[in-house]
């Protein structure tokens, strides 16, 4: 399947369509305000078009992961070819993009996301161009990591993605923002270097053979390095479970993990938080954390698939430890914004739980969760910024009795902690639900399962008492006059709710969609089943 | 086994021990009696006058290098008067480009004044102030208490 | 005989003969006629275009010439072209300097100077010959120590000065004490036939690691590898800010090719290493090693001590020291690949690099300081400016999709496929500590509000033209690679490598 406009790939359109937008934006005037904001928006809401296009022509039967047959809307063009003389091997790198239905659910998330990020900055003020543009060119980053299927065109997106998130916190942040960017800046490139050389092993150890000229060539190809059969003999990486393996799955591993962020990899999150501003948050939370989760499925999974039988346990602890500390530490936040911060690390940390299965039930939760996460925390995010907008603090303490004031800003709360905490009926349930039940089915993990478990009852515990600190109880005075969330803001949080309530209803919307690929990426991992694919170059 | 390294080792040690036995030699031998005269320095038998400490005009330097570097190049010309005959004409080419080089560096020197030996005229430091000085506020220290 | 093979010789040295009238010219011009600054640049410019055009028929050419002194190959034709390349910007550059503004009266012996240093580099990175190397040396060398002070009348270039003289004297008398030794032992000061010696004859071990170590001071003089590193960050800083980048640049280019050269002529077995498909160190020593540990240490200390600096010339300096440690883990493993990703991290690093000065000379133009508080708020200032350090910056850190990246990559890949393993590591790690201070510029400039009521900084048509000509290659380079990566490969062919 492939769909093309204008002569490019859909898959290009809505990548590159807002560095498009981005170079408009550059080329405004600089108080031309309205115009920037309504480019950004009419860009990512093309965006948002694109990935409904994309979605309604996905087709669910198609596998993908190993198998380029499996790939949908794939672009394949080559980038650099530089011809092999003498003792330089034929270097090859291609603009190589595709999804399937591991990438389609963040593919979506990170259109909407984008677009409703975008409305929440409305209010942006401060140097808005450079604003447009840095969130421009980030969507370009996050699109293009979910998209590339050549580890090159992957990390350089990957890398992208810092400079404008260093800017989006550094400049338009809270009071501690240049220290919350700086920490974020390093915590990230620290893991992507290491990505790097895990990068480069692969790229040395993987051979393909040219059918044309039967020359053999080193290739970044993901799907090239997830065959067993086209790692070349005593290279770096070659056989299974080497020591030279597991260093290089750790080193991804931790690539990966910084930007989940596993414990103990996760100290930049709360700080990058609670000081970015509120779209950002939105941005950071529902759609940069993915990757890393989405990192591990795509590229250590199937190119480590006997480390990742292997580090089951250890991954699972690390999960457990994600929930139960992350809850812990939002139960003691006095911060409203921290309490959703490390909210989001125990919600993480149930789809590394439900990575850890290595069953369908498992995967397709952890997946389900990713995507509902994504929204759930979305949702959280502008509300939070909501209420700080109007009072200017987030101290949980300082507030009370907002139903009575604030009806419809507590009916739109009061959906999104629900999903949070996983209410049955809410799209937070189902994943959760399935995530705990794949990881239960794993005997090695069974125990680690039990326990994490408790993670909902914090969950539920802090949430609740959120909910209740905040908006029951005697309104106070200081409060009382505070107006009830506006039509912009209402337009920004209701999509995500109406998609936290049809999912919770119907998830096979979504289910239906990732189910072959994600089987498919079970049955690589656990019987290492492999289809081979021969790579025309 | 020695290399040829060590044979000049060895003719290092040699010469260092012929010195000092001829220095020790001279200085058990020769009896000691210094008065003032002997022990200064000798200056081709004129009575030396004032420290020898003194500060040498900067173009003593110049010249030295100029000259130093104009003296240094003639080498250059000894082997290649040895084999001007084999060279031909190409020879002579190849010094004449050689010493329009040299002459080169020569003229840039000249042009920019190295070469000539004028004297620094002092400035003297004038004070322009519409306060009235005395005489006595112009001197310096040393003239005051002079 | 021999008249007709040095004339028929004398046809591929005609770049050097160039440069060599064009340097006395400009002095004569300099002595003899009014014409000033723009009269000897444009010298400058017109003798380094044609010196550049009459490299080009030598590529490809391989030759020894004049008895074995200097060599006529691709590795040497590419250095001749990056010093060119260098020259002729930082002779654009010098246009728009401050600093020089003021001794404009001396503007002859600037540019012949500068032709000298290239006429030197030449040399450096074709010489065969040991004595060649020296002289080539010396000559790049002693240029080098009378432009650090070429703005005499300011207290810091003399300082400068001097502390080059002082350490380059003490550098190169080592390095001659160490060539003498190298003589004694094998009886030639051709490369060729000491790498024949040392195949051949059993030396003793002592007397070889020793000259190593002297060879090199000398080496890691030129290139500023720590602990040869001392003099760089106040010459750096003490000198007029173009030579600063001629020096960080083309300078250390040519240091690399000689030392690059010397080891690959030298110190690999030329047998061996073809028959395994890699070099394969010649000496009793663990030279390899040696220089890793000296790699690490460069990168390591030029990074941490760059982290406290105030002083964005200096700063840059410390930088640059890091620089030559990276490259050096692409010298370490003295493979194809590792020579060729040098080559290409030298293409990658004058971009950028030259970039990130040409901005600090604007700034230090506009408002007379280096210092980094002067870069508060330029991003709303002067956000081109801002922006051209910004990529710049982005790009020394090696992040994508500027050039930078592009350089860094190939000099890691380089150390994996070599099975350095740890060196890449560290290398890779350096890189993240490198960000922190160059972020530090970038927070200064964007993140931070100028102190007072500073005037915009705003830039002649000619200082946008210089920036965008650096700006437009370190980004494009990032994306679209393939051409410095074929130069870099086609360029590592040596004569006697086979």
């Amino acid at each position: 399947m492939t769909i093309q406009i204008l002569g490019l790939g859909i898959l290009s359109w809505i990548t590159f369509i807002p560095l498009l937008g981005m170079v408009a934006v550059l080329c405004m005037p600089k108080h031309a305000h309205v115009a920037m904001k309504w480019t950004a928006a009419v860009v990512t809401l093309v965006q948002v078009i694109l990935a409904a296009v994309i979605y309604f022509n996905f087709n669910p039967t198609l596998s993908g992961i190993n198998t380029l047959d499996g790939m949908q809307f794939v672009e394949r063009l080559t980038w650099i070819d530089l011809q092999s003389n003498t003792s330089f091997g034929r270097i090859h790198i291609e603009y190589f993009l595709g999804i399937d239905g591991l990438s389609m659910p963040m593919v979506l998330l990170t259109a909407l996301i984008s677009f409703i990020a975008v409305f929440a900055s409305w209010n942006i003020d401060k140097a808005l161009k450079g604003y447009i543009a840095m969130l421009l060119l980030l969507d370009t980053g996050m699109m293009g990591v979910f998209v590339a299927l050549d580890f090159f065109l992957f990390y350089v997106f990957w890398e992208v993605m810092l400079l404008p998130m260093y800017f989006l916190i550094g400049i338009w942040g809270g009071p501690r923002r240049e220290y919350a960017a700086i920490k974020f800046f390093l915590y990230t490139l620290a893991g992507s270097v290491l990505m790097l050389l895990a990068m480069l092993a692969l790229y040395f150890s993987v051979v393909v053979v040219d059918p044309a000229t039967g020359e053999k060539i080193h290739t970044f190809n993901m799907l090239a390095m997830m065959n067993p059969a086209n790692y070349e003999p005593n290279s770096l990486l070659a056989g299974i479970g080497t020591t030279m393996r597991a260093i290089a799955y750790l080193a991804l591993f931790i690539g990966f993990a910084i930007k989940v962020p596993i414990f103990p990899f996760h100290t930049w999150l709360p700080d990058a938080h609670v000081e970015a501003p509120t779209a950002i948050s939105v941005i950071l939370a529902g759609v940069l954390l993915k990757m890393g989760t989405y990192g591990l499925l795509r590229i250590s999974y199937p190119m480590f698939p006997e480390m990742a039988q292997q580090y089951v346990v250890p991954l699972a602890i690390l999960a457990a430890i994600n929930i139960i500390y992350g809850a812990l530490c939002a139960m003691a936040q006095r911060d409203f914004k921290k309490l959703i911060a490390y909210s989001s690390i125990s919600h993480m940390g149930i789809v590394l739980l439900g990575m850890c299965a290595l069953n369908s039930q498992g995967m397709v939760g952890a997946v389900l969760q990713m995507f509902n996460h994504g929204t759930i925390t979305a949702m959280l995010f502008l509300i939070v910024g909501v209420l700080y907008d109007r009072a200017h603090i987030r101290d949980l303490d300082a507030f009370g009795g907002l139903a009575l004031t604030m009806p419809k800003y507590t009916g739109v709360t009061t959906v999104a902690f629900f999903a949070a905490l996983g209410l049955p009926g809410l799209s937070g349930f189902i994943s959760e639900a399935f995530s705990f039940l794949g990881a239960f089915q794993n005997e090695s993990i069974r125990l680690i399962t039990i326990i994490s478990t408790v993670g909902i009852i914090l969950t539920a515990a802090y949430m609740l008492w959120t909910l209740q600190r905040v908006f029951l109880g005697h309104p106070h005075e200081k409060w009382r006059s505070l107006p009830d969330v506006s039509p912009r803001e209402l337009f920004t949080l209701v999509p995500l709710a109406v998609i936290v309530i049809v999912l919770g209803i119907y998830p096979s919307l979504m289910i239906n969609f990732m189910a072959s690929s994600l089987n498919h990426l079970v049955d690589i991992v656990v019987r290492g089943s492999i289809h081979t694919t021969v790579l025309q170059f | 086994m020695l290399t040829e390294f060590g044979k000049i080792f060895i003719f290092f040690l040699l010469g260092i021990g012929l010195v000092a036995a001829g220095l020790v030699t001279a200085w058990l031998l020769r009896p000691a009696r210094p008065y003032p005269e002997k022990r200064a320095t000798y200056e081709c038998g004129e009575e030396p006058i004032g420290s020898p400490w003194v500060r040498l005009n900067v173009r003593f330097y110049i010249i030295a290098l100029i000259f130093l570097i104009f003296d240094v190049e003639v080498v250059f010309l000894f082997p290649w008067a040895l084999v001007y005959r084999n060279l031909g004409l190409f020879g002579l080419f190849e010094m004449v480009v050689f010493l329009g080089i040299l002459f080169v560096g020569y003229a840039y020197v000249w042009a920019k004044g190295d070469l000539s030996w004028d004297k620094p005229t002092p400035q003297i430091p004038t004070l322009h102030s519409r306060v009235h000085f005395s005489e006595g506020d112009l001197q310096t220290p040393s003239e005051q208490r002079r | 005989m021999v008249t007709e093979t040095i004339l028929q010789q004398l046809v591929l040295f005609v770049p050097e003969l160039i440069l060599t009238g064009t340097f006395c010219l400009i002095l004569l011009t300099g002595a003899f006629t009014k014409l000033r600054d723009y009269g000897t640049s444009t010298l400058t410019l017109i003798g380094s275009i044609a010196a550049f055009i009459s490299v080009l028929p030598t590529i490809g050419v391989q030759k020894s010439l004049f008895a074995g002194m200097i060599a006529i190959d691709s590795f040497a034709v590419f250095f001749k072209l990056f010093s060119l390349v260098c020259l002729i910007g930082i002779t654009l550059f010098s246009l728009h300097a401050g600093e020089l503004k003021l001794v404009r009266t001396r503007s002859a012996e600037y540019y012949a100077l500068l032709v000298a240093m290239t006429l030197g580099m030449f040399l450096m990175a074709s010489a065969t010959h040991l004595l060649m190397m020296v002289l080539a040396m010396e000559l790049t060398s002693l240029s080098a120590y009378v432009l650090a002070g070429y703005t005499k009348e300011a207290a810091d270039s003399s300082e400068a000065s001097l502390k080059y003289i002082l350490y380059g004297a003490v550098a190169s008398g080592l390095l001659l004490y160490g060539i003498s030794i190298l003589y004694g032992l094998t009886g030639s000061l051709h490369y060729t036939t000491i790498n024949h010696v040392l195949a051949v004859e059993p030396l003793s071990r002592v007397p070889l690691a020793l000259v190593f170590v002297l060879l090199l001071v000398g080496f890691g003089f030129k290139i500023s590898a720590v602990p040869f590193h001392s003099w760089t960050p106040d010459v750096y800083e003490g000198a007029p800010i173009t030579i600063t980048t001629f020096l960080s640049v083309a300078s250390k280019a040519a240091g690399f090719a000689m030392l690059i050269r010397f080891f690959k002529l030298v110190c690999v077995n030329p047998v061996a290493s073809v028959e395994a498909g890699y070099s394969i160190p010649l000496l009793p020593i663990d030279w390899q090693l040696l220089l890793a540990v000296l790699a690490v240490l460069t990168m390591t200390v030029g990074n941490l001590v760059a982290l406290w600096q105030e002083n964005l010339k200096r700063l840059l300096a410390y930088s640059s020291i890091a620089h030559a440690g990276y490259m050096l883990i692409g010298v370490v493993s003295f493979t194809d690949k590792g020579i060729a990703s040098v080559l290409v991290y030298l293409v990658v690093y004058l971009f950028m690099n030259m970039g990130a000065f040409l901005v600090v000379m604007v700034v230090a133009n506009k408002t007379g300081s280096e210092d980094i508080r002067t870069y508060r708020g330029l991003g709303s200032r002067s956000p081109f400016l801002a922006i051209a350090m910004t990529v710049f910056l982005i790009s020394l850190t090696g992040i994508p999709p500027t050039a930078g990246f592009i350089g860094k990559l190939y000099l890691f890949a380089a150390a994996l496929d070599a099975q350095w393993y740890w060196l890449a590591f560290l290398g890779v790690l350096n890189s993240v500590l490198a960000l922190y201070y160059y972020v530090r510029i970038i927070r200064n400039m964007f993140l931070r509000e100028s102190e007072s009521a500073v005037p915009n900084i705003s830039l002649t048509s000619g200082e946008v033209l210089l920036l965008g000509a650096l700006l437009v290659p370190t980004l494009v380079f990032g994306i679209f690679f393939s051409p410095i990566v074929e130069i870099a490969q086609k360029s590592i062919v040596m004569l006697g490598v086979p």
